[in-house]
C-alpha cells in the first residue's frame, strides 16, 4: 500500500502523465492563441479584447510575486515599485519627453536628447526613441537592481517587517516620482503631469521583411496580445524550471524554515536576493509592456492597491502555484476592469437599482484575502504539493481518530 | 532562555553612525529654530498635538503585536472608523454643529461611543479572523490583516462616501496667546484629552489584574494558559482597549481636521505603526514617545524652515520607518532578539 | 593534517547575566565519536550553537578544521563541513525527503539562475546525480522508498533519520547529533548505536552527539564531555565518566548519590 502511493506521487517519473501535461500545456497555448479571434475588439461587453490584454500583463505580475512570496515565503506588499520602473523606463526610453519639457522659466535646465534606434516614432520626432525590445531589456535590468537595491538591507528582517519596510517603499517611490519634476533644477518624471505618449511596439528593421506586421498600431490590441503572451509563457516556463531546480528548492527551504536552511548551507541573502530579482524582472517587463499599451505614464497609477491586487492573484491561485498565479492573475484583473462593472450594470438593470460597485472593489479583494486565508489557505487552484499535504493530512487525521488507544 | 545578543563589530560601526545622524538632526532643528523661532515653536505645538494622536494609535499597535506578534495592517482603518462613527454620531444624530459648553459634554460623550464602537469593532475583528490563524503559518494572519483593512476602508466609503466630507468642530476656533506664539485651543484640548488616557492605560496594563495577565500572555501564551488565564479573553480584551485607543483618537482627529475621509487611516495607521517601531514594537512607553517624536518630526518637516516640506512628509516619515527597522528593529530603547532553535 | 577536528578555547556565552557556556574548553579528535552531556539547561546546545555559527561567544576561540568559525557567516561553516540535526525537528515540512535531502546539497551543486532555465546539460546531470545521491543518502540512514513522501507526513522515527540523511548530504567533516534517540524505542536506541558506527566508518566522518540516554552514549562514544550550569565538570573514557563522583552528583543530586551508597 505504501509502494502504491509512492508511485501516484510521482507524476514527473511517469510517462503517461507526461504526456498528458505536456498536451494539457499545449491546449491551453492553443486558446490562448485563438482567443482574440472570437472575442469582440470593442470596450465593451463582458470580455472586450482590452481587458484581455490587461489580463495578460497581471498574469505576468502575478508570476513575478509568486517568486517572491509563494516560492520564497517573503511577504512583499510593494511589488508596486518594480511596476513603476518598468513603466517609466519605457515612458524615458520611449516618447519624446527628454526633449519636450518646456522650462518653466528660462533659466530652468532641460535635457534635449535625439536618439532614434529601432523606433516606430517618425525620426523627425525628439527625444529618445529606442526599439521596444532594447527597452524590455533595459526595464527587465533597471527592476532586478532595483529589486536588489531594496532587497539588499530588508531581506535581514523577519517576515512581517519586511511586508511593512517593502510597503515603505511602494509609498516612497511614487511621492519621489511625484517630486521627480524638480530634481536640481532637472525635470526627470514630469511630476503629476506623467508622461506620453508612449512609442508602439514595433520590430525594428525586421517591420521591413514580408508577413512581419508593419508596426504594432496602438490599437491593434491582438499583436500585443501575443507579445504579452509570449512574455507570460516564457516566464511560466522560467518559473517552473527555477522551482524544480537548485534555486527552487533553497527557496522552498528558507520559506519552511530558514534556520534549518541556512544549517544546511544554503545562504539566506544570496538567496532571498535571487528571488526578489527575478520576481522584480516580471514586474518591471509587466511595467513596460503596460506603459504601450496604455501610452502614457502617471505616477497616479502606482499606488498600494496594485499590490494588494497582485496579491490577491497569488493568493487566489494558490501561493507557490505557477498556473495558479497565471489564473489568479486573469480572474481578478477581468474582475477589476470588466467583471464588477458589467456584473453591476446586469444587477442594476434587472433589480432597477443604482449601485455602483465599482466603488467597492476593495471591498471585495478585502474579502477575498480575508476568506483565502480563513478557508482556503492553499488557493483554488492549490500546487499539487499543498494538494498531496492536505490528503495526507486528511489520512493522517482518520487514523489518529480510529486508532485511539495508541 | 536562547536569546543572546550578536557582539559583532558592525553594531559598533552602526552605533558611531547613529550617533553621527543624531547630532546632524539636533544641528538641523537648531539651524531651523534659529532662521524663525515663532513658526518653530508655534510648528512644535501642532507636532506635539499630532504625535498625541499618533501615540494613542501606536499603542493599539504595539499592545497587539506585544501579545500575538501580529503587525493588526487594519488599525489604522480602525481608526478611521473611529473618526466617521464620532462624526455621525455627534453631527448627524445629535445635531451639534457649534462650539457651546453642552457641546463639549455631547463631544465627551461622543469619545465615548466612539471608543466602545471601536473597541467592539476590533474585538469582533479578532475573534472572526485573527483568532482562528492563531497558530497558522505568520503570513497568513498578516495578509488577513491587510483583507480586513481593505474591508475596514470600504465600510468606511459605504458610512461616509468616497470623496472628503467636511465637518465642523465644536471646539473654539481660537488661539491662546503666549507672547509672540499662538497656540490653537483644539491642539490643547488634544494633548489634554490624550495625556490622562495614556495614564489610564499604564495603569490599567501595570497594576491591574487584567493588565497582569495581559503580560504573562506577552511573555508565554502556553505557560498562561497552564496557570489558568483565559488567555482568549485576554487577548480580545487587548484588542479592546487598542480598540478603543483608536476611537478616541479618531474623535480627536476629527475635531483637529473638521474631516472625515475614509482613507486617512492607511496613511496615519503607517505613521503610527512608524512610531510603535520607533519606540521599539511591544514596548508601551516606547510608542508613546516614538509617536511624539514622529509627529514632531511631522510638523517640523511640514512647516518648520529649513525643512523638505508637505511633499515629501511620506518619504521622510518611511524613511524613518525603513531606517530603523533595518538599523534598529528593537526601537530607540530596545535590544533586538534572536530566533530561538 | 590538524589531529583535532575541532578545537575550542574558554569559549563563554552570556546571556544578560546569566552564563549560559562558562570558559568550556573542548576538542574533537579527528574520526571519534564523542558525547557531550549534562542536566537540562546546562548549556549544550547552546555550545552546538556556538559551534555552528548562530551565536558569538563573548570570549573564546573555535577552531574547525584548522580555522576559526567565529563570525562566520552559520551557511558558510556548514559548507565547511559542519552540518547538525535539531532537538526539535526541523525539516523543511511541505517538502518531499529527497527535496530536503537535496536542499543540504546546495553547496556542492553549480547550476545557476540561467543554466536551471534553459536546462543545459550540464544541470541536467548535475540534478540526476544529486536526486541518486540523494536516494542513495535515504538508504543508508534506513528509510529506502520514502523519496517522494512530504517529510511532515513521515513518522517520527523516520523524520529523526531523514534529518541525518540531510545533514549527510553536505559531505560533512563533522556531524553534530542533538539528542538523535530522544522519542526512540528501546530497540531503535539499541540499532542507533551501530548506525553511528557506520557513519563514522563508511563516511569517515567525525561525530558529536548530545544525548540523554545513558545507555546510547556509553555504548557509542569513546569520549565523554560533561557540562553542568555551562561549566565543564568531568571530561574522559565512558569508564572515566562512569565512576566520576561529580558526575554522579550532577545526575542524581547529593542526597541521590548517598541513598545509592
Amino acid at each position: 500500500m505504501f509502494t502504491s502511493l509512492v508511485e501516484r506521487m510521482q507524476p514527473t517519473t511517469d510517462n503517461g502523465r507526461t504526456f498528458a501535461r505536456y498536451s494539457g500545456i499545449l491546449a491551453v497555448l492553443v486558446v490562448a492563441w485563438l482567443i482574440p479571434n472570437y472575442i469582440a475588439t470593442s470596450t465593451e461587453g463582458p470580455l472586450p479584447l482590452f481587458t484581455v490584454v490587461l489580463c495578460a500583463v497581471y498574469a505576468l505580475f502575478a508570476l513575478g510575486l509568486n517568486i517572491v512570496v509563494g516560492f520564497a515565503g517573503l511577504l512583499d506588499l510593494g511589488y508596486v515599485a518594480f511596476f513603476l520602473f518598468g513603466a517609466y523606463t519605457s515612458a524615458w526610453l520611449m516618447s519624446d519627453f527628454f526633449y519636450q519639457v518646456n522650462p518653466r522659466d528660462p533659466s530652468d535646465k532641460q535635457f534635449s536628447f535625439s536618439v532614434h534606434f529601432l523606433s516606430t516614432a517618425s525620426s523627425k520626432i525628439a527625444g529618445i526613441h529606442l526599439s521596444f525590445w532594447i527597452v524590455i531589456i533595459a526595464a527587465a535590468a533597471i527592476a532586478a537592481v532595483a529589486g536588489l537595491v531594496i532587497g539588499a538591507p530588508t531581506l535581514r528582517l523577519k517576515s512581517d517587517y519586511l511586508a511593512l519596510v517593502t510597503l515603505g517603499f511602494g509609498e516612497i517611490l511614487p511621492e519621489v516620482f511625484r517630486n521627480g519634476d524638480n530634481v536640481a533644477g532637472y525635470n526627470l518624471t514630469n511630476g503629476t503631469k506623467g508622461i506620453g505618449p508612449v512609442d508602439r511596439i514595433g520590430m525594428g528593421f525586421l517591420d521591413k521583411l514580408p508577413g512581419i506586421p508593419s508596426t504594432i498600431v496602438s490599437s491593434d490590441y491582438k499583436t500585443k496580445y501575443y507579445v504579452i503572451l509570449l512574455f507570460c509563457a516564457l516566464f511560466m516556463y522560467a518559473s517552473i524550471k527555477l522551482r524544480d531546480g537548485r534555486l527552487g528548492r533553497a527557496w522552498m527551504a528558507i520559506r519552511e524554515d530558514e534556520l534549518a536552511a541556512s544549517l544546511m548551507g544554503v545562504p539566506l541573502m544570496r538567496t532571498k536576493l535571487w528571488s526578489y530579482a527575478v520576481g522584480a524582472i516580471a514586474g518591471g517587463v509587466g511595467g513596460a509592456f503596460y506603459a504601450t499599451i496604455v501610452g502614457t505614464v502617471n505616477v497616479d497609477n502606482f499606488t498600494f492597491s496594485f499590490s494588494i491586487i497582485v496579491l490577491c492573484a497569488v493568493i487566489l491561485g494558490g501561493m507557490g502555484n505557477v498556473w495558479g498565479a497565471v489564473l489568479g492573475g486573469v480572474a481578478i484583473t477581468w474582475f477589476n476592469y470588466t467583471g464588477l462593472v458589467y456584473i453591476g450594470a446586469q444587477v442594476n438593470k434587472g433589480l432597477g437599482t443604482h449601485i455602483n460597485l465599482k466603488n467597492y472593489e476593495f471591498m471585495f479583494f478585502g474579502f477575498v484575502l480575508v476568506l483565502m486565508m480563513l478557508f482556503r489557505p492553499e488557493g483554488f487552484i492549490p500546487a499539487a504539493r499543498s494538494k498531496q499535504l492536505k490528503k495526507a493530512d486528511k489520512q493522517v487525521q482518520s487514523i489518529e481518530t480510529a486508532g485511539v488507544e495508541s | 532562555m536562547a536569546t543572546a545578543e550578536r557582539t559583532a563589530p558592525r553594531f559598533k560601526v552602526e552605533s558611531l553612525l547613529g550617533m553621527a545622524v543624531l547630532t546632524a538632526a539636533v544641528a538641523w532643528i537648531i539651524w531651523s529654530f534659529s532662521s524663525g523661532p515663532v513658526i518653530f515653536t508655534q510648528v512644535l505645538t501642532i507636532g506635539l498635538s499630532n504625535g498625541a494622536l499618533y501615540a494613542l494609535i501606536a499603542l493599539g499597535y504595539t499592545m497587539v503585536y506585544g501579545i500575538i506578534e501580529l503587525i493588526n495592517f487594519a488599525h489604522g482603518d480602525l481608526f478611521m472608523l473611529g473618526s466617521v462613527i464620532g462624526a455621525i454620531f455627534l453631527e448627524e444624530w445629535l445635531g451639534q454643529t457649534k462650539s457651546s459648553p453642552k457641546a463639549w459634554l455631547i463631544l465627551a460623550l461622543t469619545m465615548l461611543f466612539a471608543m466602545a464602537a471601536c473597541a467592539l469593532i476590533n474585538m469582533f475583528i479578532e475573534k472572526v479572523a485573527y483568532r482562528r490563524l492563531r497558530n497558522a503559518p505568520k503570513l497568513a494572519p498578516l495578509i488577513t490583516a491587510v483583507g480586513v483593512s481593505f474591508i475596514l476602508q470600504n465600510v468606511g466609503i459605504l458610512m461616509n462616501g468616497s470623496a472628503p466630507h467636511s465637518r465642523t468642530s465644536v471646539l473654539p476656533s481660537s488661539s491662546l496667546e503666549l507672547g509672540p506664539i499662538e497656540v490653537r485651543v483644539k491642539y490643547i484640548v488634544v494633548v489634554a484629552v490624550t495625556v490622562p488616557l495614556l495614564l489610564l492605560m499604564t495603569w490599567i496594563v501595570q497594576k491591574t489584574r487584567v493588565g497582569k495577565a495581559m503580560r504573562a500572555t506577552a511573555q508565554d501564551r502556553d505557560a498562561s494558559l497552564l496557570m489558568g488565564i483565559n488567555v482568549d479573553r485576554i487577548i480580545s480584551f487587548t484588542f479592546a482597549l487598542g480598540g478603543a485607543l483608536a476611537g478616541a483618537a479618531g474623535v480627536l482627529f476629527l475635531e483637529v481636521n473638521q474631516q472625515t475621509r475614509y482613507d486617512a487611516g492607511f496613511r496615519l495607521g503607517l505613521i503610527a505603526f512608524t512610531a510603535a517601531v520607533l519606540g521599539g514594537v511591544g514596548n508601551l512607553v516606547g510608542a508613546v514617545v516614538g509617536g511624539v517624536l514622529l509627529g514632531v518630526i511631522q510638523a517640523l518637516n511640514d512647516g518648520a524652515p529649513h525643512f523638505f516640506g508637505q511633499q515629501w512628509t511620506q518619504t521622510v516619515m518611511f524613511s524613518i520607518l525603513i531606517i530603523m527597522v533595518i538599523f534598529r528593529p528593537g526601537g530607540i530603547f530596545g535590544k533586538h532578539q534572536q530566533e530561538k532553535v | 593534517m590538524t589531529e583535532n577536528l575541532l578545537d575550542a578555547r574558554a569559549v563563554r556565552v552570556q546571556f544578560g547575566g546569566l552564563v549560559a557556556v562558562n570558559d568550556v574548553d573542548f576538542n574533537i579528535p579527528t574520526g571519534s565519536i564523542v558525547a557531550l552531556i549534562g542536566p537540562n539547561g546546562a548549556g549544550k546546545t547552546t555550545f552546538f550553537n556556538v559551534l555552528t555559527g548562530l551565536y558569538t561567544p563573548s570570549h573564546g576561540q573555535v577552531d574547525f578544521d584548522g580555522k576559526s568559525v567565529l563570525g562566520v557567516a552559520p551557511h558558510k561553516i556548514a559548507a565547511s563541513g559542519m552540518a547538525r540535526t535539531f532537538q526539535n525537528i526541523r525539516l523543511f515540512g511541505a517538502m518531499t525527503a529527497s527535496e530536503n535531502v537535496m536542499v543540504a546539497m546546495h553547496p556542492h551543486l553549480k547550476s545557476g539562475v540561467l543554466s536551471t532555465i534553459v536546462r543545459t546539460p550540464k544541470q541536467r546531470r548535475e540534478e540526476r546525480d544529486a536526486r541518486l545521491m540523494a536516494k542513495e543518502l535515504l538508504e543508508f540512514v534506513g528509510i529506502a522508498g520514502v523519496d517522494d513522501e512530504f517529510a511532515k507526513n513521515l513518522p517520527y522515527g523516520d523524520q529523526r533519520r531523514l534529518e541525518v540523511a540531510r545533514a549527510l548530504a553536505l559531505r560533512p567533516k563533522l556531524l553534530l547529533l542533538d539528542e538523535p534517540t530522544a522519542g526512540m524505542n528501546p530497540q531503535e536506541s539499541a540499532t542507533f548505536t551501530q548506525f553511528v558506527h557506520r557513519v563514522r566508518d563508511q563516511r569517515g566522518v567525525t561525530v558529536l552527539l548530545i544525548e540523554h540516554d545513558m545507555k546510547v552514549v556509553m555504548g557509542v562514544s569513546e569520549r565523554i564531555t560533561v557540562l553542568e550550569y555551562g561549566s565543564k565538570i568531568a571530561e574522559g573514557t565512558p569508564q572515566d565518566i562512569r565512576s566520576d563522583q561529580r558526575v554522579i552528583e550532577a545526575y542524581l543530586g547529593k542526597s541521590g548519590t548517598e541513598a545509592a551508597k
